[in-house]
């Protein structure tokens, strides 16, 4: 028997369905009401943005990624996941690319305009991981300490972040920065596929929208 | 004292009671005690030391993390396993928070004379098999494993020597490898026949039963323990039979007294000569008193055994 192909993705998924979703509420509660600020500062950067503040408005994330890094995959799902630490290490990474392109302005786009499909998939995208995002666990009975939130929890935190990055950027820097964030959401599609979770969908339709876009962009960006 | 008068026993009633007591003393024994003495026991590895036919597994099932409300109900399930008379308990550190929590699990219930720790090392999780050996006792909160295994064989020449050390200096009480889901099966045999193990550990279940052509007779002849994982085939097996509403068939009631799946998956399992125990794994206290019935007798015998696969493949 060929070795690789016997593998199937729950080989890969060391928890149960019940553990993530308990981490997922407990960091809910253990943080409460540090959600209002992270939600207040992805609200300040996509306003921001909108307003060609590009360099402000790409600083404001990078400390909830580095956040969610140390809260959420260090301390945490590290536990549950060997895997964990290498991914908090690429959050990190994000954190500090954010800022390097906020302090250096490299591959910033200072004249996106909101009626541009690319910009306006950004807007939409960056909405649904701030508002549409928290509300679909309350909203399928979930308690409110279950919502995932900007900031606090690493999917919205992804969403949201690849929403800001088609609005902020262009070229090469627009990719990069938003590899990890999409990497993300394809590891967390497979584990809620594995846990039979319908939020699967949902991440991957969101990463193929993106995706959309970020290709869009770049055509545009190359004319 | 009427009632005693009224219950004097009668010279007739004696020589019955005297007659009777006379033939069940000739009755054989050892059918009687499978039946009535608790779980199956096995003995292994050429020892004469017996291990419960029911083990547990822990992978997903027992990677809690530190949530104190999962914590506490997977103890919940780690006391049905030994109120059953359970035995083997397998982990790896590459299961996650799985070994913190059944050292939470010992801390609260004490750690039963039954308990047969079993361990693993692996490679990716970083030190040499000394020192995750000496990490993993610290998490489980024992004084000793009674197995070290090699997981998925990852550098398994390295670790073996340095296993097979540490049970001449009396750290582990025996060695072993593992595999699952049929990889490997040729390095298996290789390494069962040039090494001196005490365990295997490999997938092997009603639907995977690649195992019985080489390495579960090599494993007798051996004397090498066998440990089948993935009794339920990660859960879809089991699952897939209640979906399909599959009727348990009547007759496995009465050859081996089959009354649930479980007790059919997993007595198909146990009853093959060379295997020691299976590893069901589960994070349900009814599931766990489920799995434990399936360890008592009866047993399926050899025919049985093949009408029971058969059904399965006829589904």
């Amino acid at each position: 028997m060929n070795e690789w192909t016997s593998y199937r993705l729950q080989d890969f998924i060391p928890f149960t369905a019940e553990v993530y979703f308990r981490l997922l509420e407990r960091i809910g509660e253990t943080f409460w009401p540090l959600h209002l600020l992270t939600l207040a500062l992805g609200a300040a950067a996509l306003l921001l943005a909108l307003k060609h503040r590009t360099r402000l408005a790409c600083l404001l994330p990078a400390p909830l990624w580095a956040f969610v890094a140390v809260a959420f995959f260090f301390q945490r799902y590290a536990e549950l996941n060997w895997a964990g630490g290498y991914v908090g290490n690429a959050f990190i990474a994000q954190a500090v690319l954010l800022a390097l392109v906020a302090l250096t302005g490299w591959g910033l786009d200072k004249a996106s305009r909101a009626t541009n499909l690319p910009v306006a998939i950004g807007i939409a995208i960056t909405l649904f991981g701030l508002i549409i995002m928290p509300l679909i666990a309350p909203l399928s009975g979930g308690s409110w300490y279950q919502a995932e939130v900007f900031g606090i929890h690493a999917d919205p935190t992804a969403v949201t972040t690849l929403g800001l990055v088609l609005i902020m950027l262009r070229g090469f820097a627009l990719w990069l920065a938003a590899i990890i964030p999409a990497l993300w959401l394809v590891v967390s599609g497979l584990t809620l596929q594995v846990l039979d979770s319908s939020g699967a969908v949902v991440l991957l339709a969101v990463l193929a929208i993106v995706l959309v876009g970020l290709v869009w962009k770049s055509i545009e960006f190359k004319r | 004292m009427n009632h005693l008068i009224k219950h004097r026993i009668t010279r007739r009633q004696s020589l019955t009671l005297i007659g009777a007591t006379l033939a069940a003393m000739m009755l054989p024994t050892a059918p009687l005690l499978a039946n009535t003495g608790g779980i199956r026991q096995k003995t292994f590895a050429g020892t004469d030391k017996t291990l419960p036919v029911i083990g547990m597994g822990t992978w997903r099932t027992f990677n809690v993390g530190n949530d104190p409300q999962l914590l506490d109900a997977r103890t919940e399930v780690v006391k049905a396993f030994f109120e059953h008379g359970g035995g083997l308990i397998d982990s790896s550190p590459m299961y996650g928070s799985a070994p913190d929590v059944m050292g939470y699990a010992l801390q609260q219930l004490g750690t039963p004379e039954s308990l047969f720790s079993a361990e693993k090392v692996w490679s990716p999780a970083g030190g040499s098999a000394r020192e995750q050996v000496a990490e993993l006792k610290s998490r489980w909160k024992v004084e000793h494993f009674d197995l070290v295994q090699v997981h998925n064989l990852t550098d398994w020449r390295e670790h073996l020597a340095a296993l097979q050390e540490m049970k001449a200096e009396g750290i582990i009480r025996h060695v072993g490898i593992t595999t699952s889901h049929g990889r490997r099966h040729s390095e298996i045999e290789q390494i069962m026949t040039s090494e001196d193990i005490d365990f295997v550990q490999l997938t092997y279940n009603i639907t995977h039963r690649e195992a019985e052509n080489r390495l579960l007779p090599l494993a007798e002849e051996r004397n090498i323990g066998v440990i089948a994982n993935r009794p339920y085939d990660g859960g879809s097996l089991i699952k897939n039979l209640k979906r399909r509403d599959a009727p348990l068939p009547e007759w496995a009631k009465e050859e081996c007294g089959c009354t649930t799946w479980a007790d059919f998956l997993l007595k198909f399992i146990v009853s093959h000569p060379a295997i020691t125990c299976a590893i069901p794994a589960t994070t349900q206290v009814e599931h766990m008193r489920e799995n434990m019935r399936a360890g008592y007798a009866p047993m399926p015998s050899p025919d049985a055994r093949k009408r029971m696969a058969a059904y399965i493949e006829s589904l």
